[in-house]
């Protein structure tokens, strides 16, 4: 595909990973970014309750344990594969949890009818949506570890005898994954954004660019056979995810040191958190590692 | 043939223009939405925090809502009951925890402790640990008998603890007696208090139970529960200042619910109590050590240094320089250092004064029993300490008339009262 877009990105497919271990090692890397993230962003409080520290020990033992997955995949493929999953498949769960625990804090169930739900308290509680990133790298490292055989064709092979047919082929999966992925993105950085009230008009350039190629890669996704021009705005929605996310990191970087350029420690974790940017820049990857193709190297 | 070169252009760019298609729908649906909420009336109104336990089926709340309503209606709209902290969670102990008392079937404690505040603010309970509102606020009324020896090795950590604790303690506590002093001293040092769980202090003498709203622990108001009147009247000096007057004019129009730790001079565009002394604000970090940005004893009747008043120094400037320039901040520190040593010497003089009756006798050995021991004890108390005060707090009314004019009102009377006493009995 990267053929297609334009004849000098064939020199890509000289690299030695499939896109299948591409996004395995991206799905290692994100759980290990996750814990991390996880960690500074259950540090706001002061103090991290034990099952806070769930998703923060799961994200770096779940990255370290693709890595190892990875390793093994060299001989034993099965093993792999098998290992992979339970990891991936836990990941879901504690994303699915996660998001459950940050729903119930959004809400207010005792409170009168109309008071339950409220802007004011899903834009300030903890971010429904950030524990679903567990969830979300988990469905992208189970589309990765589950061989797709032959490529294209949609026929995911579990084992010798056991085969599943998919609706869509591997790419176009995807293609919606990278538009999921997108959408969750541009909504938490609205989200985040909206604590400030959008007073800064700049805001609503990460949100165009988010809701653009979450709508690109989405049309992909349903595009049989998209045509190179198709192609080549996906690429450039993605190059622009990966700019955005680096201005946005450098700006987030500049408003938590202060006017005097002082680094203190506390507006990093509370302020502007510098990791979210990032997630565009993480996108933005994601979907470049789309378009080696399923072949990806001879 | 025109129809297939746009029929062309449309498969060229579809993506393209499907994608813009949305964002402009998006964003333009977001901006007009934006535009109506901002336009309703209703939008003013709710700024009012949600009732979280309006429909609680919690006993507590269900009974409480009968028996104490007032506290319900306050927790109901506080960030803690929005977080699900519930009533149990701070009052609710084990029955042979100290201070327990049986209702209703369980072990409560009437208000809870330090302790109980600490299991999810560590951070903030350690800092208050080693400031002047923990230990130092109680001995400075009832001393330090009957204190555990973790309590007294606790308050020789605290830096006010190991300034001549003694020398600052005020006689008056005992001779008023507690039928007064519960409604006097105590009200206000109260909040250095031990705990029979052997915590300190009482959180709740600033962050007023049962709303713990932010806006409310920020605001001056809160501070001059405490620190106003003669002794210390940091209320009143705050008003007569520019920060002060930047607040009564203008701020209604601050913005009192910002993420602490995050705050810019976009959110508080002067200075207030909190701000100064606790807020994580320029590159200074949020603290609950009133004297971690000090650098005098002012309190003191003769102020020295505090240990590492560098260090002090320079967290509070970094708070100035969000505002001031730094030859402005160092020509005021200058300026009010040397203010300082000038009240500093005016109270070595009333000592000077006084030395001659105490090495002959003249004065009887029990405090305040006779006009020249409440002379010499408002001099520096009252007035030495309102002058310095006023200096720091840029209150010149207060550093002058309510300030070292009435200090060297106090040093003539003094002298005359000494002269008169070194002279001896008249001849009838």
């Amino acid at each position: 595909m990267l053929a297609a877009i334009h004849p000098r990105l064939a020199i890509v497919r000289r690299l030695p990973l499939t896109r299948d271990q591409c996004m395995l090692l991206m799905a290692a890397v994100n759980e290990i970014f996750l814990g991390i993230d996880t960690y500074l962003a259950h540090l706001i409080s002061g103090t991290i309750r034990p099952n806070e520290w769930i998703p923060i020990v799961f994200g770096l033992a779940a990255g370290l344990a693709l890595l190892v997955a990875g390793l093994i995949a060299i001989r034993n493929r099965p093993l792999a594969t098998v290992l992979a999953t339970i990891v991936l498949l836990a990941s879901i769960g504690v994303g699915l949890l996660g998001a459950y625990f940050h729903l119930v804090r959004a809400i207010l169930p005792t409170a009168a009818l109309g008071e339950r739900v409220s802007i004011d308290l899903l834009v300030w509680a903890p971010p429904i949506l950030g524990p679903l990133t567990f969830a979300l790298v988990g469905v992208l490292g189970i589309s990765a570890a589950w061989v797709e055989s032959p490529p294209d064709s949609g026929v995911l092979a579990l084992s010798e005898r056991r085969r599943l047919r998919m609706p869509y082929s591997k790419t176009r999966a995807y293609f919606f994954w990278v538009s999921m992925g997108s959408l969750a993105t541009v909504i938490s950085s609205v989200l985040d954004h909206a604590r400030t009230g959008f007073a800064n008009p700049w805001l609503w350039i990460p949100t165009a660019v988010g809701v653009f190629t979450t709508v690109v890669a989405l049309a992909l996704g349903f595009l049989e056979h998209p045509r190179a021009s198709d192609l080549r705005i996906y690429f450039g929605s993605m190059l622009l995810m990966i700019l955005v996310g680096l201005v946005g990191a450098g700006l987030h970087v500049s408003v938590d040191l202060t006017e005097m350029n002082v680094l203190v420690i506390e507006r990093f974790l509370r302020g502007a958190p510098v990791l979210a940017p990032l997630l565009f820049c993480n996108m933005g990857a994601l979907g470049l590692i789309v378009l080696l193709g399923p072949d990806q190297p001879d | 043939m025109g129809e297939a070169k746009s029929a062309g252009d449309w498969q060229t760019w579809r993506v393209l223009i499907i994608g813009l298609l949305v964002v402009a729908a998006l964003i333009g649906g977001a901006l007009i939405a934006r535009a109506l909420v901002a336009s309703t009336p209703a939008a003013e109104e709710s700024g009012r925090p949600a009732d979280a336990l309006a429909q609680s089926a919690d006993e507590c709340v269900v009974c409480h809502r009968s028996a104490t309503p007032g506290i319900i209606e306050q927790y109901a709209i506080s960030t803690m009951a929005a977080a699900e902290v519930r009533c149990t969670d701070c009052h609710q102990v084990e029955a042979d925890y100290p201070g327990a008392v049986e209702h209703e079937g369980v072990y409560v404690l009437g208000s809870p402790t330090t302790a109980k505040c600490q299991r999810c603010h560590s951070a903030e309970v350690a800092q208050f640990y080693s400031s002047r509102h923990s230990l130092p606020a109680y001995v400075a009324y009832a001393g330090t008998q009957g204190l555990s020896p973790e309590h007294l090795a606790m308050y020789a950590a605290i830096p006010e603890g190991s300034f001549a604790p003694d020398k600052s303690r005020n006689a008056l506590f005992a001779i008023e007696g507690p039928e007064l002093t519960e409604f006097a001293c105590e009200t206000c040092h109260s909040v250095g208090d031990p705990a029979v769980d052997g915590s300190v202090g009482q959180c709740q003498k600033c962050h007023l139970r049962h709303t713990f709203s932010l806006e409310q622990v920020r605001k001056p108001e809160t501070c001059n529960a405490c620190h106003i009147g003669p002794d210390h009247p940091q209320w009143e000096i705050y008003q007569e200042s520019p920060h002060g007057i930047a607040y009564m004019t203008m701020g209604h129009t601050w913005n009192w619910q910002a993420e602490a730790g995050t705050l810019t001079v976009e959110d508080f565009p002067a200075a207030t109590c909190a701000l100064c002394h606790f807020s994580g604000f320029g590159a200074s970090g949020t603290t609950h050590d009133v004297g971690d940005r000090l650098t005098w004893y002012l309190f003191a009747p003769i102020s020295e240094r505090r240990p590492g008043w560098q260090d002090n120094m320079v967290r509070m400037q970094n708070v100035c320089r969000a505002c001031h320039n730094q030859n402005f901040i160092a020509d005021f520190y200058q300026a009010a250092d040397q203010a300082t040593l000038a009240v500093n010497d005016y109270v070595i003089e009333s000592d000077r004064i006084m030395k001659p009756l105490k090495d002959r006798g003249l004065l009887t050995t029990e405090p305040f029993d006779e006009p020249i021991d409440y002379t010499y004890f408002e001099l520096w108390h009252h007035w030495g300490r309102t002058a310095k005060f006023g200096v720091w707090m840029q209150g010149p009314d207060y550093t002058q008339w309510h300030g070292v004019y009435e200090v060297l009102s106090d040093l003539a009377e003094l002298k005359a009262m000494a002269a008169e006493k070194l002279a001896g009995p008249r001849e009838p």
